[in-house]
């Protein structure tokens, strides 16, 4: 995994681990994701898959639709609450 | 109290002095009454957040002056320095919230400065109960938004299957994706509605196996979850919830345990697993209505085939391996599910199209006259009306139609050539050919051949008759060891797509 510092580096994902941040708990769409950050579907869905690769972000795949969540790692939630609360 | 509205009033000037209406105010403030510092004191007059200004107020007599008509709209006076200062009071309806001076003017304000500056006041407090209200939505309807859409994207993401097994470990899997915790598991009542058996158990920390004791079953009223069942009622534990499946009667259980943070679940995750399980209800409702269409599905073939085989043995179905191989290309391929269960369906009536061909057509050893393959193709179609109109076997029709056709397009019944053959005709034409070669039938001219070589012979025929992709799969399958118990001839049936 990269550091979370260069993670925070790209705009798109910094928003993204903020808002997962905050709401651990949610499941939604990129499209969802793009609405609550307020950003490009394209752009995040980018970053989205990035971070998944990364294992931060787990992907819910269906037929129709993938769904996004926080990892349930819990080392890497801490690092990224840690490195938020120092920005 | 009065505790209590003090501490509201400090944090409401906070809040009102690093708001961006105060900033607007300060810039517009500048403009109207000149060469003028701006800062606030709290309600008790007190200078509020000191600095530098403030020191310098604190000195000064004048604040016992101030105290005597807090509700005057504004007061003009000299500090200790013997500078001109103005002040207005932060209200919000008879409340006094703080003040806010200009202090060091360089000459007495005029009155319209002072009205200016007044109404800028106004509309800077207005400006920030417009912020307040904002961040109190914010605050407020967007997490319960953000849940919301959550429950949403369950309800899709559990809507889009009705296979069973997959159902209930992705049910698991958003469980503990939404209650941030390490362990689910989905248990459901059997026949007797007197046991919990064990359907999914997820532990992000270790696989569970099938084997583990996890996935014993339980009994009703026993442990937490057989007492969940019996009662109907949601238990709610420090480390652990766990609420019923409800659909008129109780169904099963769901229960979750050890948060990734270590922390206690509360009544707010209690109440959103209840909702979820309300939504994996009905999923789970659904899927297995399907299964019981499939069942039906499946048992109505299995009596046509039964009563085509009573006709003439042989002749419009085939062997168990040829079934089994079907469906192995068909996975090694990855079709969806949906065509596996079509190509599952075909596999089990692949020759009805034989029905009205004559017997001395279809048992002939040698080569066909064209005459006979003229008869062969017409028959072939007429045939299929037998089972045109059971509905479900719609999707499967073109399966069974055109798995005669030849890749290269010289087959029957319509010379479809490529991908306008449907692929799982093409797949069933690969296991129908390797099937024909391994087995012996009476009417054949050539006797069976051995495996290895009718795998070859498949190969050669890869692209003129047979559709290399499928041809690619099938050799693919060959090289397992599991290829063996395919082959072999077995009653066990393929249960798995049923």
């Amino acid at each position: 995994m990269k550091s979370i510092k260069s993670l925070f580096k790209n705009e798109a994902a910094r928003k993204i681990l903020l808002f997962f941040n905050e709401n651990p708990n949610c499941i939604d769409t990129a499209k969802g994701i793009s609405l609550w950050i307020g950003w490009d579907i394209d752009i995040i869905q980018k970053a989205l898959d990035q971070l998944v690769k990364e294992g931060i972000i787990t992907s819910h795949q269906a037929a129709s639709t993938a769904a996004y969540a926080y990892t349930n790692n819990k080392e890497i939630v801490k690092k990224i609450e840690k490195y938020i609360k120092n920005i | 109290m009065k505790e209590f509205e003090e501490i509201e009033k400090q944090e409401f000037l906070t809040k009102f002095s690093k708001s961006g209406s105060i900033t607007a105010f300060r810039k517009l403030c500048s403009k109207v009454i000149k060469k003028s510092r701006c800062v606030f004191l709290d309600a008790e007059y007190k200078p509020f957040k000191c600095n530098s200004e403030c020191d310098h107020i604190k000195l000064g007599k004048y604040l016992a002056k101030l105290k005597f008509d807090p509700s005057r709209e504004y007061m003009i006076f000299k500090c200790s320095c013997n500078k001109i200062c103005l002040s207005f009071p932060i209200m919000q309806g008879s409340n006094v919230y703080g003040h806010v001076l200009f202090i060091h003017l360089g000459k007495e304000p005029k009155k319209t400065a002072i009205d200016a500056t007044k109404i800028c006041m106004d509309l800077a407090l207005k400006e920030f109960q417009k912020e307040q209200e904002l961040n109190k939505l914010y605050e407020t309807i967007r997490p319960r938004a953000i849940a919301l859409s959550t429950i949403h994207t369950i309800h899709r993401l559990l809507s889009s299957t009705l296979n069973m097994d997959e159902l209930i470990e992705r049910i698991a899997r958003l469980i503990l994706q939404v209650m941030r915790s390490r362990h689910c598991s989905i248990m459901l009542l059997d026949e007797s509605k007197k046991y919990l058996i064990p359907k999914a158990v997820i532990n992000l920390d270790k696989e569970i196996l099938k084997t583990d004791p996890q996935y014993k079953k339980i009994r009703l009223g026993v442990k937490l979850e057989g007492r969940v069942a019996k009662t109907g009622k949601s238990v709610l534990s420090r480390n652990s919830v766990c609420v019923p499946l409800v659909e008129e009667d109780i169904i099963g259980v769901i229960s979750t345990r050890d948060k990734t943070n270590d922390a206690s679940f509360d009544k707010f995750e209690l109440e959103i697993l209840i909702t979820l399980a309300e939504q994996a209800v009905i999923a789970i409702k659904n899927a297995q209505m399907y299964e019981e269409q499939e069942k039906m599905a499946y048992g109505s073939i299995k009596t046509l085939a039964a009563l085509l085989d009573a006709k003439s043995p042989n002749t419009f179905t085939h062997s168990d391996q040829f079934v089994r191989m079907v469906l192995a290309i068909a996975e090694e391929m990855r079709l969806s599910r949906e065509d596996i269960v079509n190509l599952h369906y075909s596999a089990l009536l692949p020759d009805t199209g034989k029905f009205n061909i004559p017997e001395e057509i279809l048992k002939k050893p040698g080569i066909l006259s064209a005459g006979e393959y003229d008869i062969i193709k017409k028959q072939h179609l007429e045939s299929l009306k037998i089972i045109e109109h059971l509905e479900f076997l719609k999707p499967a029709m073109p399966i069974i139609k055109h798995h005669h056709e030849k890749y290269d397009g010289t087959g029957y019944p319509d010379g479809l050539k490529g991908s306008q053959i449907p692929i799982g005709a093409r797949v069933m034409a690969v296991a129908n050919a390797f099937e024909a070669m391994i087995s012996v039938r009476p009417y054949k001219g050539s006797k069976k051949i051995s495996i290895s070589q009718a795998i070859k012979e498949v190969e050669k025929n890869k692209g003129t008759q047979f559709d290399p992709e499928v041809v690619g799969a099938f050799i693919e399958i060959a090289k397992k060891p599991e290829f063996k118990n395919i082959v072999e001839v077995s009653h066990e049936k393929h249960k798995k797509f049923i």
